[in-house]
């Protein structure tokens, strides 16, 4: 929709050079005449017809005080023809990058603005209409103090109306570069220039802004299109990063994601997960800093696991799936390169796991009979979450032979008593992945998520006598992790201690179990958490808001 | 082939970080010594033995025990407190 600028409204002011290289302000003031703008292009059929009109327009009127300034959308040489074409005798500015034809909002030429003192306009119009351009000429006239010339003539066989030719404003690619250089104004962060001869990839890894992978250059363009994914502004902060304790905006994340090859529908789950994540329940610094194997696992609830295309089925932990691929690899150069955790300084993990280059799934809820991992943390079934869960690399569950939700607990059970450590019990958090083949097994004989912790409570509860350090293994539970009541006067265990079962986890509510993976394949999966409750992580739950559709991304540079 | 410099934008919290730079190492230890224990597993017998050897070579050094809540979390700051009034140098267990 043409945005011209209308009688009465402000023209803007510019400055541009002629084709000989001179400069062509138009910033009148207050003592200004009249001035007449002539935006043309030289292959424009219409352009063609209204340019000797306003050639004699400036003929007749010139000398009267009208100033004639013609604007080409074209490069010099194509504006040369349609000048001497047309014996144009008014001067003529290149809008060469096409700003001040942006500027005045128009969507076809040719476009015609008259503006009186402080370029307030005083008729304009695009396209050819015969009514608008007698009474431009009759308000031009009459701003220099004479009657109308006889501008139209009948042999001239001029129509009532004309259609315009689109504006080159609006061809893609230069609509696609006037855009970013609006916006570029708005983005807040440092501008690096990459040397001429570098590798832009090489360049940012010999930076080190990168995880060890090609990342992507981000550009204005890139940001700028990242940011059109969530509808929160570019300088809201939405988390504050260990170890630095460093701001991220909303911008900063973009540019993080655009790095790590997110689309930007994917944004709004960056965010949220970074909100989840530096929480002091979830404790990320801690996270980052353990000799430990643990690192953030994003679980994705809700609508917008479809909608962005994130893999809840088959090689759901596996490659392949860009949504999950780039949407955990993003939260973790946020926090490489706004929260300085980085491997080896504040990262002292001994051995690492591949999830600290990315890990983020989506839960299958689809095919679950259970009601999924966000409802039960107290969202709707229809708000899309991030659970962020301080978890060890994936490990295998095998179990082709039960039929029974018994036996399919107990295997599950015995699985994860192999968490960290046989003997280690009343452990904190872990992840429990079940397959829809194995959910199945459940559903059949509507056996709940709270029937599954029982069954896993019950098979794994061993008395203390087996878990403490021994001569067969020196590992097991420290004394200082029971319950104060297990312990005698003399700070041993009391002998109705040795005998009491303890179960693996403190609480039934410390196995997280979701649904995920292929429909084929009686294979789950365990991931182990890390020192968790108060003095550790705990997981956390955040609704994914300011979502906002975007359009077709291919286009991106 | 590119014909101008791209230009990226700073995906960094553009702040160099603060240099970390530790108080110079004292010549001889001649004031309280602290004796932080970050609270892993058997971090009180390392740090119990640590302060025996002080006591017995250094008779003169007063001996300070501080412990850190849990070690997955920064030291709070009242013990960083504690630690600048009080001790003239700290000896801190990292692992267990």
């Amino acid at each position: 929709m043409s945005d011209l600028p209308a009688a009465g409204a402000e023209a803007p002011a510019f400055s541009l050079t002629d084709r000989q290289g001179a400069t062509l302000a138009f910033d009148g003031g207050a003592a200004a005449g009249a001035t007449l703008l002539f935006f043309f292009k030289h292959d424009c059929a219409t352009c063609e017809l209204t340019a000797p009109l306003v050639e004699r327009l400036h003929r007749a009127l010139g000398p009267h005080g009208l100033r004639v300034a013609g604007v080409s959308q074209d490069p010099e040489a194509d504006t040369a023809g349609f000048v001497d074409r047309h014996g144009l005798g008014f001067d003529v500015a290149l809008d060469a990058d096409l700003t001040v034809s942006a500027d005045y909002g128009f969507d076809a030429v040719p476009a015609l603005v008259l503006a009186g003192a402080a370029r307030r306009v005083r008729h304009s119009f695009e396209g050819f209409a015969r009514q608008d351009l007698v009474a431009l000429i009759e308000r031009a006239a009459g701003a220099c103090g004479v009657p109308a010339p006889a501008i139209i003539r009948e042999e001239d066989g001029l129509p009532d109306h004309r259609p315009g030719c689109g504006s080159k404003v609006h061809d893609p690619e230069v609509a696609r570069r006037l855009a970013v250089r609006r916006g570029a104004a708005t983005l807040g962060a440092r501008r690096v220039r990459i040397p001429v001869d570098d590798d832009p990839f090489e360049f940012m890894a010999s930076q080190g802004l990168d995880d060890g992978l090609p990342v992507v250059p981000p550009t204005e363009a890139r940001v700028l299109r990242m940011l059109e994914g969530t509808t929160r502004p570019a300088s809201e902060v939405v988390a504050h990063v260990p170890p630095n304790l460093a701001p991220a905006t909303v911008e900063k994340v973009a540019i993080n994601a655009v790095m790590a090859g997110c689309r930007p529908e994917y944004l709004p789950v960056v965010i949220a997960a970074a909100e989840a994540a530096c929480t002091d329940a979830f404790n990320l610094h801690g996270v980052l800093a353990t000799t430990y194997f643990a690192t953030p696992v994003i679980v994705v609830n809700g609508p917008i696991r479809r909608r962005i295309g994130l893999n809840c089925g088959g090689n759901v932990f596996g490659q392949g799936f860009r949504a999950n691929a780039t949407i955990g690899r993003a939260l973790q150069l946020l926090v490489r390169n706004v929260g300085g955790g980085r491997p080896g300084e504040v990262d002292m993990s001994t051995l690492g796991q591949p999830g600290k280059f990315t890990c983020c799934i989506g839960e299958h809820e689809e095919v679950s009979g259970w009601e999924p991992l966000h409802v039960e943390r107290g969202f709707p079934a229809g708000t899309s979450t991030v659970t962020v869960f301080a978890g060890e690399a994936p490990r295998a569950i095998r179990d082709q032979l039960s039929r029974t939700a018994r036996s399919l607990g107990a295997s599950m059970g015995w699985c994860l008593e192999t968490m960290a450590h046989p003997k280690l019990h009343r452990m904190g958090e872990v992840l429990l992945v079940v397959s829809p083949e194995h959910a199945r097994t459940f559903a059949r004989e509507s056996c709940t998520k709270a029937d599954l912790r029982a069954r896993i409570q019950e098979v794994t509860a061993r008395p203390l006598r087996e878990l403490l350090p021994d001569d067969e293994c020196q590992k097991g539970m420290a004394l200082g992790t029971l319950p104060p009541e297990y312990l005698g006067p003399d700070g041993r265990p009391t002998a109705e201690a040795l005998d009491t079962p303890l179960p693996k986890f403190r609480r039934d509510d410390d196995i997280l179990i979701v649904v995920a993976g292929g429909t084929a394949g009686k294979f789950s999966a365990m991931l182990g958490g890390w020192a968790s409750g108060a003095a550790g992580s705990t997981a956390v739950t955040r609704e994914i808001t300011g979502q906002r559709p975007v359009r077709n991304a291919l286009q991106t540079r | 082939m590119r014909n101008e410099s791209p230009v990226i934008l700073d995906p960094t919290d553009e702040r160099a970080p603060m240099g970390r730079q530790p108080a110079a190492r004292p010549a001889r230890l001649d004031g309280p010594l602290g004796i932080i224990d970050i609270a892993k597993a058997r971090g009180d017998v390392f740090c119990d033995e640590v302060e025996r050897l002080v006591r017995e070579r250094l008779p003169s050094v007063d001996v300070i025990r501080l412990r850190k809540p849990t070690y997955t979390k920064p030291a709070p700051g009242d013990l960083r407190d504690e630690v600048g009034a009080r001790c003239r140098a700290v000896i801190q267990a990292l692992a267990d």
